[in-house]
């Protein structure tokens, strides 16, 4: 037996009233958290059509905000929607500001050692869209061109390294998908590969003159999963659940036909568990 | 005590990549800044010139230098020069934006260094035969330059700082552009901005001490 | 050129990101000028080598990119100290000591300014530290510091553009937010910059009045 002085005694029993007084915040976990706040708060990125982006009362609309509302529901509580940049969506998780990430984000093992993610609830074929004075008429032409992409995103990161790899030609990030079609649109891009639906839905808006899509990137369908904080397996649990039951009860098909539109993408991996 | 593992050796690891950023940084910077001195220096004799259109045009130059945010003006020098079709690099667009917000403030300030220069001498130098152009060249600027010393170093401290604006031109090969790239691949966002933060400490660290030792030696009468 | 999608809901939009703005600026400009006279005569009476870290710990408000500084500030309270604030808070927190960093500067010049033979003087009268501080030196310091200050505050408005990175939806980040819906950049852009503009100019003559008409006595 440990003989206990009393000054132990007393460190013990301020670890102890420590201890309870904390637990309330420490016991309860993320998914307690949200129910009692009452409200659930998604990280969305709102420039990039369909997924997020704003109606003419500057609302935020889009597939992933009606997902995140999807979610708040069966959670009974108020979605509220923060508007996070590509490059601040992770940042606005690990500060607190966000519970849940519902933000197009793809699950890659390097940021699954930072953030947990759900298993995939979208995904993405990737598409070049071109300039049409650059004469760019496949993925292999951009060789050597100027192109660029939204920093820090999937299609980003993999436009890079084959920039990389071509040993010729320059890539640019943009801070965001609006900028990135600007510049496009500007000429100051020759060519860029997004995701078909953003693609899709900035050429058609008819605000970018002279662009179009001119066809697929031979880059691995991009899935794009929910995240939240890592050590949250209630939550993450749950959010696997919420994924499974949207594509279920339908939910997932109406949600695509609503927004996208097309051929229902299948989110599992051929000959693979998960 | 905290609810974050922090993964130092993760960051650190990428430390070459945030230097030779750091590198691109530098370049910016002291590009800017001698670009910057020029046109503040060619804004000063505008503004001193005769002719109303001249001086309204540098005037206006510095003012909006002055009054508008600096990240305002590097995203204009990208998307609003290239609305009428000119476009240049995320490079060249952060220098030009960082350059012409330095030479509206360096204006500035070379306008009150001026003041601090007795009209005697220019014309002392006059009478020594001196054209108005040599007057200004070997007598007034080198005295503009001497006077503003203290506020051309804080200057180039700013524009170190303003190259982190530039990943809103599309720039990634930049301290703050290498850092936001390793934080899109790897989430640690904590650790990469605070070794980032480090960096440009010392690099600011480095320019004021540098800056001190010119002073100490240039102005030593 | 004038042809635009632009409604009035969009410049109430553009309105309220300007009032937020004009909030983050009162804010920070207010707590930080408080902090800054206090480090300021803080630094001045402990001498260069005691206030040493002090000086120390406001440098490095005026060392690190202020986006970086918000982006460390925003990462620290919510993953390592688990405190939760809203973006608002931050921003004001670390705009406050951004504004308090540069404001010591500006109270120690001032101070400095003072004749040191005026202030014995004062002392020699029979005045304590605190009367010789009232009286003498702030009316004196005021008048240097006075339109430093006012650059300050307005830099301080100008920087808050970068709040956005803390999810604060200011005038340029909603600017930018009309941008993505209506892709009308350079009306926009116009719009936002003749905002600042307007507010950062007279300001800005106002103190260079001041420092011109302060300076001839």
């Amino acid at each position: 037996m440990t003989k206990f002085t009393p000054i132990k005694k007393i460190t013990v029993l301020a670890a102890l009233i420590a201890a309870t007084g904390f637990s309330g915040a420490a016991r309860a976990d993320k998914l307690d958290d949200i129910i009692s706040s009452g409200t659930l708060r998604c990280a969305v990125v709102l420039d990039f059509p369909p997924m997020g982006m704003r109606d003419a009362n500057n609302e935020p609309i889009g597939f992933d905000v009606d997902y995140c509302k999807d979610l708040a529901k069966v959670l009974g509580v108020e979605a509220e929607i923060v508007e996070t940049p590509f490059p601040e969506r992770i940042p606005a998780l690990m500060s607190g500001r966000v519970d849940v990430g519902v933000a197009s984000t793809s699950d890659t093992l390097e940021r699954a050692k930072t953030v947990g993610f759900s298993i995939p609830y979208f995904a993405f074929e990737m598409v070049v869209t071109a300039n049409e004075t650059s004469g760019i008429t496949s993925f292999e032409s951009m060789k050597g061109h100027t192109v660029g992409a939204v920093a820090g995103t999937f299609e980003g990161i993999a436009l890079e390294k084959q920039v990389k790899a071509w040993g010729e030609g320059e890539y640019r990030p943009y801070q965001t998908q609006a900028d990135v079609f600007l510049a496009l649109s500007q000429g100051q891009l020759d060519a860029t590969v997004s995701t078909s639906t953003v693609a899709m839905a900035s050429v058609n808006s008819g605000k970018f003159e002279g662009i179009a899509v001119v066809g697929k990137a031979p880059f691995d369908t991009d899935y794009v999963a929910l995240f939240t904080n890592r050590n949250e397996y209630g939550l993450i649990n749950y959010l696997n659940l919420f994924v499974n039951q949207q594509i279920r009860t339908g939910r997932y098909a109406e949600l695509y036909k609503k927004w996208v539109g097309g051929e229902l993408p299948s989110l599992t991996i051929p000959n693979a568990y998960r | 005590m905290f609810g974050y593992t922090f993964q130092w050796n993760q960051a650190l690891a990428r430390l070459p990549k945030m230097l030779d950023g750091a590198v691109v940084t530098m370049e910016v910077a002291v590009l800017s800044m001698l670009i910057g001195i020029l046109c503040a220096i060619l804004l000063t004799l505008l503004r001193l010139s005769g002719s109303r259109s001249l001086r309204a045009v540098a005037a206006g130059w510095v003012e909006i230098a002055r009054n508008t945010p600096a990240l305002f003006q590097i995203y204009m020098a990208h998307f609003g020069i290239a609305s009428f079709g000119i476009h240049f690099s995320p490079f060249v667009s952060l220098l030009i934006g960082i350059t012409f917000n330095n030479a509206g403030y360096l204006a500035e300030n070379f306008r009150g260094a001026l003041k601090a220069i007795p009209d005697t001498q220019i014309r002392a130098s006059r009478s020594l035969g001196m054209s108005q152009t040599q007057a200004f060249r070997y007598i007034i600027v080198p005295q503009m330059l001497r006077i503003s010393f203290l506020p051309m170093t804080n200057q180039m401290v700013w524009a170190v700082l303003m190259t982190s604006l530039g990943v809103t031109v599309g720039m990634n090969s930049d301290l703050y552009g290498v850092t936001q790239d390793l934080n899109a691949l790897t989430f640690r966002t904590f650790e990469l901005f605070a070794i980032a933060a480090v960096i440009f400490y010392i690099i600011t660290k480095i320019i004021t001490l540098g800056a001190r030792l010119i002073a100490a030696r240039l102005f030593r009468y | 050129m004038f042809d635009t999608a632009l409604s009035s809901a969009d410049l109430i939009f553009l309105a309220k990101g300007a009032g937020m703005t004009i909030v983050v600026t009162a804010i920070s400009v207010a707590i930080g000028t408080v902090l800054g006279i206090v480090f300021g005569v803080i630094r001045v009476q402990l001498g260069t080598v005691y206030a040493a870290p002090l000086t120390f710990f406001l440098d490095i408000f005026r060392s690190v990119p202020l986006l970086i500084q918000l982006v460390l500030a925003n990462a620290f309270m919510g993953m390592v100290l688990r405190v939760q604030f809203s973006g608002l808070t931050v921003a004001c927190m670390v705009l406050s000591l951004y504004t308090a960093a540069y404001c010591a500067e500006i109270v120690r010049g001032g101070i400095d300014a003072v004749p040191t033979t005026t202030r014995r003087a004062a002392r020699s009268l029979g005045m304590s530290w605190g009367q010789d501080m009232r009286h003498i030196v702030m009316p004196l310091a005021t008048r240097v510091a006075l339109p430093s200050w006012i650059g300050l505050a307005l830099g301080v408005m100008k920087d808050s553009a970068l709040v956005y990175v803390v999810q604060v939806t200011e005038l340029l980040k909603s600017t930018q937010i009309l941008i993505t819906r209506l892709q009308e950049p350079m009306l926009l852009l116009l719009i936002c910059g003749a905002f600042y503009f307007v507010i950062s100019f007279p300001l800005a003559r106002f103190g260079g009045y001041l420092e011109k008409r302060w300076s001839n006595d």
